[in-house]
């Protein structure tokens, strides 16, 4: 497209705008990165000497590991029951009409507006009554709640781009119900699923507000041992683990980028 | 706007007039994407209110050539111009055009009359004269009363005029229409074509019309350029291009042509006697000088030129009727000739008597009916 | 034959996760109009004196400012936001897409109390900010970040940064571009395209940003608490304080109760407010 000069000049504006605001969101994370490589113990720029003492202390804090591996059975937990019960329930919306139909999709969709602390203070106070000990059973509770309506939603979509003419298919085929469901729907709606489970699964091993309500000292997850870390010490130790979760993250990304298409994922690929 | 000119014809436009500026000039106009050429050295001249219509199929760079005229793209080589301006270099919000999109892309969050106005407050109207020019415009698409509406409240048929309203409403330069009529459905485009033409006609704006679709091309034309493969095949009156293809690809891609296989037997100045079978016909030798007497070649024959007479008759091809169509006002007859066709042989009768005299079976002798034959070298692709 | 196969055993899951959600909701309601019970975790009778608590300045003064704090990240959020999916949506060159993606969407990834921490390295008086600031000698002294609303601001902007992206990006990505060229062929030019068609019609992205932008950031504790430091309060800072530091839940749960009502009072009106710019995005 040709452009005028004012056009141009707008351009170059934009870019720099751009540039800037990209600046903006990379800036704590490369902050934390040469943070975490300082050898003192207090947080202070520049750093006057480098070290990777804080990342063999991040790997040998006790509470870190046992977080790590408490959230990722919540996560598992959480994240594979939501896909059952959102990715069922949102076949449920999508194909019939039954009796609370529209009630009960409001309840299970309203966590995305209800505060994460009113969750979490709500199912504590339930546990508390009910005399229910604040174990796992009660955290992955909590998050199935938390990430059910991004369950649904992915499923719901996947629901919507199914040709249900393939189903009708299977069944003038002399297929069952419960065959057609798990030779047809289930393989079509399965890259769909996947996606929302983990979508659910990175949400839920980084929640964290509801979290600090219900986990105890069993069951803390690793986003609240990190915090009662930062409140106890200033050593740069969490920059160093903030760092590990940065890679791994923008790597798990990267991946899933090449592999799945992130743009489609999130749906933001241009028309 | 609503001054009328003359009827317009084709003959006004006939190529290589040069006594008019032309409205639009292309100048071995190139446009590659990435190593891909999608247009090869365009050379073009639209004449002051002619209706051009760039036909061809989807990736033969009809559409590149109208996003270049409309400055959505930029050339890579040669150069564009509009009323005898250079425009090249000029962007596409200054070159005063006015589009009709596939899709009409009518703003979905303006009203009607606040789409039509859009262009009129970008050049700084005042309102009155807006409204009174929209209202004008309503008028000639005959949707006045329709100004509050959103685009979403309209008919198919009814977004195409306002779409056509906002394009014309600026008076433009040149008026582009991008596949206008593809989505509507079959009824409704018939009549949408007739009111186009006769809008444009009575507005005298130079139209490039982009399109798939021969019988479009051939019913609103004034000219037509016919593209394949990024270039420009022939540009000519519709009845030119039906009549006088100028290569293998216009004879095939206009109207339905079979293909026979004659041999040169004799030339006489600009014409070529060629013989296929016992049949002898005389065309014109330009598409195959090249070729030497004894040579072989395509014969491209339209289905309407070919009659069913006796079989044995003299000068009569032989062919076997394999398959009969009916067509309601016509008859389609597939007929196997081998030796003169590869394929099987389209013949297309008036009327439905030969429904029963030429039943699947039967051998029939088959006379061409038309000095419109033309042969070219012969190839595998058209 | 089942005209609707397996609806008991799809819906039922379901409705047991929401007779759960309600039970925790009703029990924080139920709490709230219970009297406190000082050194217990037991409550007392049915009172309404912790709503009438509230309207105490400290409280009311969370509230507003609160609001007010979640006005300003979704407005600062939405401003930067925007550039950057324009950006991502619109750029030719699929690098620059992948890197601004990867980019602008990792943050999502990290969790609140990551990216929380890595701005109270940036934001300290010893921290990069103010030393970079001092050693290009703009400043003499380190100017006071940590614990102030500006820097909880500029840190929640960055917590909401992503989903914005997202949502914005979503929404520019399905504009027709024949729309722009269209206003292009009929004589606007960049600056004009933008605000009277690209920006009216990316309108629904923009409402569903802003009202999320605002929720996320109403329901933010980990910045509030750690950026902040106490001296910024907010209603999940509070919340957080009366149930562990004095153990008083009643009070607590009614202050939640009231935080849900003003966040969804706050996002109704939103609504509200928004519908006739979505109705303009001809998006009904």
């Amino acid at each position: 497209m040709k452009r005028s000069p004012a056009a141009t000049t707008l351009r170059w504006l934009g870019r720099v705008l751009v540039a800037l605001i990209l600046l903006f969101v990379l800036l704590p994370g490369v902050v934390v990165a040469i943070s975490a490589f300082n050898d003192r113990a207090i947080l202070a720029f520049p750093p006057q000497a480098w070290s990777l003492r804080w990342f063999w202390r991040a790997f040998s804090y006790t509470d870190f590991g046992k977080g790590f591996w408490n959230g990722l059975t919540v996560t598992v937990w959480a994240s594979s029951i939501a896909l059952m019960v959102g990715s069922a329930f949102a076949y449920a919306i999508h194909r019939y009409k039954f009796a609370l139909r529209d009630l009960l999709e409001g309840i299970l969709l309203s966590p995305l507006i209800i505060p994460h602390y009113t969750i979490g203070l709500g199912v504590l106070i339930l546990a508390s009554q009910t005399n229910t000990a604040r174990g796992f059973p009660l955290v992955i509770f909590a998050h199935v709640v938390m990430v059910l309506p991004f369950v649904m939603r992915s499923a719901y979509i996947s629901l919507q781009n199914l040709d249900t003419r393939l189903e009708l298919a299977a069944s003038s085929l002399g297929a069952t119900p419960l065959r057609i469901l798990f030779t047809v729907t289930i393989p079509l709606l399965l890259p769909g699923l996947l996606s929302g489970w983990l979508f659910a699964a990175i949400l839920s091993f980084n929640e964290f507000t509801a979290t600090l309500f219900v986990s105890s000292q069993a069951t803390q997850t690793l986003p609240v041992a990190m915090y009662n870390y930062v409140r106890e010490f200033a050593d740069p130790t969490l920059a160093a683990l903030s760092v590990i979760y940065i890679v791994v993250t923008a790597a798990l990304l990267t991946i899933a980028n090449s592999v799945l298409g992130l743009g489609k994922i999130l749906n933001v690929d241009a028309h | 706007m609503l001054m009328r000119t003359d009827r317009t014809t084709a003959n006004r436009f006939a190529a290589g007039s040069d006594k008019v500026r032309p409205a639009v000039q292309l100048d071995g106009v190139t446009k590659r994407f990435g190593g891909s050429v999608a247009l090869h050295e365009a050379w073009l001249k639209i004449q002051p209110s002619e209706f051009m219509t760039l036909l061809g199929p989807s990736g033969c760079g009809k559409t590149t050539l109208l996003n270049l005229v409309a400055g959505f793209l930029e050339a890579d080589n040669g150069e564009i111009f509009i009323e005898g301006a250079l425009v090249t270099e000029t962007p596409a919000h200054m070159r005063e055009i006015g589009i009709v999109f596939q899709n009409y892309a009518l703003f979905p969050h303006m009203s009607v009359a606040n789409n039509i106005a859009y262009g009129l407050k970008t050049r700084g109207i005042d309102k009155r004269e807006i409204g009174r020019r929209v209202e004008e415009a309503l008028a000639l698409v005959k949707l006045s009363g329709f100004a509050d509406r959103k685009p979403r409240q309209l008919s198919g048929g009814q977004q195409q005029r306002v779409a056509l309203a906002r394009a014309l409403v600026i008076k433009p330069k040149v008026l582009l229409l991008d596949e206008p009529f593809s989505a509507l459905d079959k009824n409704l485009r018939g009549s949408m074509q007739v009111e186009l033409k006769q809008i444009q006609r009575e507005l005298g704006v130079t139209t490039i019309f982009v399109t798939h679709d021969q019988g479009e091309a051939l019913s609103m034309s004034d000219r037509i350029a016919v593209m394949s493969a990024g270039r420009i095949r022939q540009i000519a009156a519709p009845d030119d291009i039906y009549r006088r293809p100028a290569d293998r690809f216009v004879a095939s891609f206009v109207g339905d042509a079979n293909i026979l296989s004659g041999r040169i037997v004799e030339r006489q100045g600009d014409s070529a006697i060629v013989a296929i079978g016992d049949v002898r016909v005389n065309l014109a030798a330009a598409p195959i000088a090249a070729l030497s007497i004894g040579d072989a070649v395509d014969v491209f024959v339209r289905p309407e030129h070919l009659t069913v007479t006796a079989q044995g008759a003299s000068n009569a091809l032989r062919g076997t009727v394999a398959t009969q169509v009916f067509q309601g006002d016509h008859v389609d007859l597939y007929i196997d000739a081998p030796g003169i066709a590869a394929e099987r042989i389209l013949l297309r009768a008036p009327g439905i008597a030969m429904l029963s005299s030429c039943p699947a079976g039967v051998e029939v002798g088959l006379k061409i009916d038309s000095d419109d034959i033309v042969a070219f070298p012969p190839g595998a692709a058209p | 034959m089942n005209k609707r196969p397996f609806l008991g055993w799809f819906v039922s899951p379901a409705g047991l996760v929401a007779v759960g959600l309600i039970a925790a909701l009703l029990a924080v309601f139920q709490y709230s109009v219970r009297a406190y019970v000082p050194g217990s975790l037991d409550v007392g009778d049915f009172t309404l004196q912790n709503f009438a608590a509230m309207l105490r300045p400290l409280y009311a003064f969370a509230f507003g400012n609160t609001v007010l704090l979640c006005f300003e990240t979704a407005v600062f959020t939405l401003l930067l936001a925007y550039p950057l999916a324009y950006a991502l949506v619109r750029t030719n060159s699929s690098a620059l897409r992948s890197f601004i993606l990867i980019v602008s969407v990792t943050p999502l990834f990290l969790g609140e109390v990551v990216r929380t921490y890595s701005w109270m390295i940036v934001l300290g008086n010893n921290g990069f900010l103010n030393t970079l600031l001092i050693k290009l000698g703009l400043l003499e002294r380190p100017v006071q970040m940590m614990f102030t609303a500006g820097g909880v601001v500029a840190a929640l902007v960055h917590v909401t940064m992503p989903i914005m992206v997202i949502m914005l990006a979503a929404a520019l990505s399905h504009i027709d571009r024949n729309y722009e060229k269209a206003a292009e062929s009929l004589g606007a030019g960049p600056v004009r395209i933008f605000f009277t068609i690209t920006l009216p019609l990316s309108m629904p992205g923009i409402v569903a940003g802003f009202s999320t932008a605002f929720a996320w950031t109403f329901s933010a504790f980990a910045t509030p608490q750690l950026i902040g430091g106490g001296r910024v309060s907010t209603v999940s800072t509070l919340i957080y304080q009366l149930g562990f530091s004095s153990f008083n839940f009643p009070f607590a749960a009614s202050l939640s109760l009231i935080g849900l009502a003003l966040s969804l009072a706050v996002i109704a009106l939103l609504k509200k407010a928004a519908s006739p710019l979505e109705r303009m995005a001809g998006s009904t």
